[in-house]
């Protein structure tokens, strides 16, 4: 136990003091949530304004369209319209004869339409005005804020809860005699290799989760984001994601001989690849793979994290919590099991 | 040209880098494409994407269905309260509409009569609310002896008034050409600065290798065609990267290079290129550490992608991130991909911008250079 301690004491430092680990499991994800921030905060908080529109003076119908509270009518000359509908200062320009003139087409546009649409309708539906009352409004509201962006900040979350994997290669590479100077002295030594591999392993978990927490205080306290509202199932989550990157750092380091950069590269490339299908890059990437291959959305690992993240927090549904640990912690047994294989009784004749 | 031919091996080993990015961007730009419209020639009206589940199926439930699916396109509801708030906030649906069994008897009486789940902020969802109330309205209005006019409501809403575009007759390139044109080039400065300062820069660090550097100093080579070499090297390499960019534009949309001001997408390109270029040449004489430059390269082409327009359109930034965009070159760039078809006096100030930046980058690289060689 006091050896384990110790051990912990000298990788914790020894990682923590590599500049790599301080670059990219704690600058960069704050640098890229900073990034998504500034990109996507104009669309996050995009909120519906009221329509301006232009009318000539003296239309029949301007007083029936400063009654709607969604418009805002502007009395102007035909001739003003052109300029102010290139320059977006009005959405549509009605003239005399109920015909409607924009400068493109999109949704503040048809609303435009629907409404004078209205009118003319209902001249042609013919019955006594006293028939429509204006005052019901039938729809029972359910309001659900849609914010499909901050995907891409859980997308990131789960990212960087997997950046254990970086941590769990340098641990198994300490371990093997012919992948470092280090695990090359301890294999001559009566020392235990697990003892030193458990300790790379809690190493790997704490400093991960240390890093994440950062990047979460970050995005709540810099960025004014709140996309935690529950905590214990998100550090759950945030736990197994983090067990699952030391596992497959673990995997990677133990399965093959390659450098250690090659092996940081299979790591990014996996985390990232992974990420991307989750949404990280656009949450449409996200929204197709459910519809085109929930199968793939269902099993990704990022994906897991990600969408039990928003759905525990902003949606209050914990329908897949069970199942997604279930899946993460199975793929954590997996890759230790496949990792074991490849490290126990390994001897080395010549290195 | 003994160093010119190694710089293109060394920069050839870092193939990858190069093949990974253009092949990401050249998926994305083709899934783009598929998305792009032949541009508008008339009003198009815009149609949400609405789930209906209809427990009436009621003359009124049916004929309400039938006119909102005639609007809007119809996407498949997902079984229960959560599933439809996850497509809500998805935004796979703009609103889902739940039609109770007693509909009818609630619109008559003039109550709340469907729910309806959509994010009240947005436009769509006074879309979907006018929509509603408005067919319910006509129906409460026709409603008499037990029966609506459903008939007549119909011929009703069929009246449409006329829309003018004002740019029809004069609107040949296309705003969805238009569009792709823009993602595509600016994506295009996005990559070249990711290129440019990893690649050049991995292969500029083997070359100011401490070792390398010494036998380079005792050798017969002299400094100037060293450098002469060096830069015709970065050079070969800068004007493939680019190219690949440019032809793959003519591949995918070659036949719509006619309808778009081309030339000055191309000639923004090039004084991009030039500006991330020399931004290339003074990184590498800051440092020389490989790590330190692929840190540069993901955070400096990611960072100045984000704050100047190119992962979201300029206008949804914010005033304060514009500021800092400014002093970047990519600000200059986006904002000539952003103006759309025009002429190159119209562009010439951004152009001059791009390519102050890049001198002023050279200037600095120089008194680094000079510092490091004092040194």
């Amino acid at each position: 136990m006091k050896s384990l301690f110790r051990n912990c004491i000298y990788q914790g430092k020894n990682l923590f003091r590599d500049f790599g680990f301080v670059f990219w499991s704690l600058l960069y994800p704050i640098i890229l949530s900073g990034f998504f921030y500034v990109a996507f905060s104009g669309i996050m908080n995009m909120d519906f304004k009221d329509i301006d529109i232009g009318i000539e003076e003296g239309n029949p119908i301007q007083y029936i369209l400063e009654e709607i509270d969604i418009l805002k009518v502007h009395t102007i000359s035909r001739d003003q319209a052109e300029e102010k509908l290139i320059d977006e200062e009005i959405k549509g320009f009605i003239d005399g004869d109920l015909n409607l003139i924009v400068n493109k087409s999109g949704i503040n546009q048809t609303i435009i339409k629907e409404i004078l649409e209205q009118i003319r309708q209902m001249e042609r539906l013919n019955r006594p005005l006293e028939n429509y009352d204006f005052q019901v409004d039938y729809i029972l509201n359910k309001n659900q804020e849609a914010n499909m962006i901050v995907i891409i900040f859980y997308s990131l979350i789960a990212m960087v809860s997997t950046y254990g994997v970086f941590a769990g290669i340098v641990a198994v590479s300490l371990i093997q005699a012919n992948l470092s100077h280090i695990g090359a002295r301890i294999n001559i030594t009566p020392l235990k290799k697990y003892n030193f591999l458990i300790a790379g392993v809690i190493v790997a978990l704490a400093l991960n989760l240390f890093a994440n927490g950062v990047l979460i205080l970050f995005i709540k306290h810099a960025l004014k984001l709140q996309l935690f509202n529950e905590i214990k199932y998100s550090s759950l989550f945030i736990f197994l994601g983090n067990l699952l990157g030391t596992s497959l750092g673990i995997l990677i380091g133990a399965s093959n001989r390659k450098s250690h950069g090659v092996k940081n590269l299979m790591a990014i490339a996996t985390t990232l690849f992974l990420s991307f299908l989750a949404g990280m890059m656009s949450p449409d990437i996200k929204v197709i793979i459910d519809k085109k291959m929930p199968i793939l959305g269902g099993i990704n690992p990022i994906s897991i994290i990600s969408n039990n993240l928003y759905r525990i927090n902003l949606l209050g549904s914990t329908k897949s919590v069970r199942e997604g640990a279930l899946l993460l912690t199975l793929y954590s047994i997996l890759l230790l099991f496949s990792s074991y294989m490849f490290i126990r009784g390994r001897n080395y004749d010549s290195i | 040209m003994t160093v010119y031919r190694y710089f293109i091996k060394i920069a050839l080993r870092n193939k990858w880098t190069i093949i990974a990015y253009t092949i990401i961007f050249f998926i994305l730009s083709i899934i783009n494409s598929s998305n792009s419209t032949q541009g508008e020639a008339s009003f198009i009206e815009t149609k949400l994407d609405i789930g209906i589940v209809d427990n009436s199926n009621s003359q009124l439930s049916n004929g309400l269905k039938e006119y909102l699916e005639d609007k809007n396109n119809i996407v498949e509801v997902g079984p229960g309260e959560e599933a439809i708030r996850e497509q809500i906030f998805l935004e796979i649906a703009d609103a889902i509409i739940v039609i109770p069994e007693d509909f009818e008897e609630r619109v008559i009486n003039k109550e709340k009569a469907l729910e309806v789940y959509r994010d009240d902020r947005r436009a769509e969802s006074i879309q979907i609310q006018n929509q509603i109330n408005k067919f319910l309205l006509f129906a409460n209005a026709t409603y008499e002896v037990g029966k609506f006019d459903l008939e007549g409501m119909k011929a009703a809403l069929d009246e449409k008034i006329h829309v003018q575009l004002i740019k029809e007759g004069h609107k040949g390139t296309g705003e969805g050409i238009g569009e792709w044109f823009r993602y595509y080039f600016n994506f295009t400065g996005y990559v070249i600065m990711a290129i440019y300062i990893a690649v050049l820069g991995l292969v500029m660090a083997d070359f100011t290798d401490p070792n390398i550097k010494n036998r380079r100093m005792i050798s017969s080579k002299r400094f100037l065609d060293f450098n002469r070499e060096i830069y015709l090297g970065q050079l070969s390499v800068a004007s493939v990267i680019t190219l690949i960019f440019i032809l793959g534009c003519v591949l995918i949309k070659g036949k719509y290079i006619g309808v778009i001001n081309f030339h000055i997408y191309v000639i923004n390109t090039l004084a991009l290129s030039f500006a991330i270029l020399c931004l290339t040449y003074l990184i590498n004489n800051v440092t020389r550490s490989k790590f330190v430059i692929n840190g540069i390269s993901t955070v400096l082409s990611l960072g100045t992608s984000f704050i100047s327009g190119v992962m979201v359109p300029q206008e949804l930034l914010g005033d304060r991130v514009l500021t800092i965009a400014k002093f970047f070159p990519t600000y200059y760039f986006v904002r000539i991909n952003d103006m759309g078809p025009i002429s190159l006096l119209d562009v010439r100030f951004e152009i001059l911008m791009q390519i102050l930046f890049g001198i002023a980058f050279l200037l600095m690289g120089l008194y680094f250079s000079k510092t490091t060689q004092r040194a």
